[in-house]
């Protein structure tokens, strides 16, 4: 046969074309549920790991199944809430059904054009509330999440991670726990411009909301100062004037008289 | 034909090592050999990349039209990278390792190895021998990845596999952890090779 003519290449091409792109769809499909159900393991991880449930190693050491039931046992509730602080929508925490706003893009692009958000909040047992940051780093996304005290104000704990950032420099926001807990008892001054400062010699001015930035790791340092602002600003309605608290204190106007009844 | 098979493996890994002698695959020896867990995935993703991907152009050798025969190796390792990523992401132990190597997996079909090898072997060759030169030059280009990630993990974060092997005085050289060093080491790795075998030096 001639190996060579048109009509056989063109049928040999499209034939070939057909068959992997066959196969990689089947794999895809098959693949799928595994690899999304890796992904939100991750994302439950390193929300635990912010709000302080266990260890972040052993977070880490735990199996997928396990970490779903912790996330189980320890949410209270989770809900997303719009740029006006308000309530917007409910996502279930139920052990079989785990509803995450896990992709984090599309959110801060709306948050940036202030258009329409679902911005999450995860509500852990103390009445501690995980929220997400992200932002570019040098190389790619940074990302991460803030565990904030039931006063609202103080940070309980924090959770980095990235796309590529340098190993040993950028990438420290993720790998040195020491940079995470600098943030643990420190606070968002929501309304302030900025709300929270990670810069250079930031600490020694003695402010409480600030962290000093990584040598070395400028650019990433900058990325996520400005995913940290940028995201803070955009739940400032919600725990700034005290939509939140507005809501724990309706919740508790509710259930006083039913107290009284008892 | 024995003593060919034995060439065909033992020759990419020593005398036509890929990274050391023919000085491909350099960009990814130098972006992901900052860690040994990870350079170690690398190198296993890239053996079975390159070995299945000559057998298969091998068993497709006589039925590839020559005008679009690169276009078909494209094709054929563009589908194992994939696949490749693809596991890696669904298994649980992995996940973590491919999230830390995110756009490498992929850039393998970008390593002038994988292309190279299919064109220069496996399209004149049959499977068997096809299937040996890939994974001999998977293992050569590893050997390597994993020699680089050795020193630059040990230098640079004083660790090996995670585990802290210096002492904890010792404090990391940030030189070592980017790319520029890499290039300094892999200078040094070709020096030594080509210094103990005297059939590579010129006159």
């Amino acid at each position: 046969m001639n190996t060579n003519s048109n009509v056989y290449t063109v049928i040999y091409t499209a034939v070939i074309v057909v068959i992997v792109a066959a196969l990689l769809a089947f794999v895809s499909s098959k693949l799928g549920p595994a690899q999304d159900a890796n992904a939100k393991a991750e994302t439950l991880r390193q929300m635990m790991a912010a709000a302080r449930v266990k260890p972040t190693e052993d977070l880490y050491a735990a199996k997928n199944a396990e970490v779903l039931q912790l996330y189980a046992d320890n949410i209270q509730e989770a809900y997303t809430i719009g740029l006006d602080g308000q309530k917007n929508g409910e996502l279930s925490v139920s052990k079989d059904k785990i509803d995450l706003v896990s992709k984090l893009k599309p959110q801060h692009k709306a948050i940036l054009a202030e258009g329409e958000v679902t911005l999450p909040v995860y509500v852990f047992k103390g009445n501690i509330s995980v929220i997400p940051i992200y932002g570019a780093g040098l190389w790619g996304p940074v990302w991460g999440y803030i565990a904030i005290q039931p006063d609202c104000h103080t940070i309980a704990g924090a959770f980095f991670d990235h796309e590529s950032e340098t190993p040993g420099l950028g990438a420290k926001i993720k790998d040195e726990p020491w940079f995470r807990e600098k943030f643990i008892g420190k606070t968002v001054e929501w309304g302030d411009t900025p709300a929270f400062r990670l810069e250079k010699n930031a600490e020694a001015g003695g402010a409480t909301n600030a962290v000093d930035a990584i040598t070395g790791a400028t650019m990433t340092s900058k990325g996520l100062n400005e995913a940290l602002n940028v995201w803070f600003k955009a739940y400032e309605k919600h725990f700034g004037t005290g939509a939140l608290l507005h809501m724990l204190e309706e919740h508790a106007v509710e259930t006083t008289p039913n107290a009284e009844e008892e | 034909m024995a003593q060919n098979l034995k060439e065909t493996i033992l020759n990419p890994i020593l005398k036509g090592n890929p990274i050391t002698v023919l000085v491909l695959g350099i960009c990814s020896a130098l972006a992901v050999t900052v860690q040994l867990k990870g350079a170690l995935v690398m190198a296993l993703s890239v053996i079975v990349v390159t070995g299945v991907s000559s057998l298969i152009c091998s068993l497709l050798r006589n039925t590839i039209p020559n005008r679009v025969r690169i276009i078909v190796q494209l094709v054929v390792v563009a589908m194992m990278v994939i696949l490749v990523d693809q596991i890696l992401k669904a298994g649980e132990g992995t996940y973590a390792i491919d999230k830390q190597l995110s756009v490498y997996i992929g850039l393998i079909i970008t390593n002038c190895i994988v292309m190279g090898r299919i064109e220069a072997f496996a399209l004149g060759n049959k499977p068997i021998p096809s299937l040996l030169d890939g994974l001999a030059n998977g293992v050569g280009y590893g050997l390597i990845l994993v020699i680089v990630a050795f020193f630059r993990e040990l230098l640079g974060s004083g660790t090996l596999f995670g585990l802290q092997v210096l002492p904890s005085g010792y404090i990391p050289n940030n030189l070592v952890i980017l790319p520029p060093f890499a290039l300094i080491l892999l200078g040094c790795i070709i020096w030594v090779h080509r210094a103990i075998d005297k059939d590579l030096q010129e006159n």
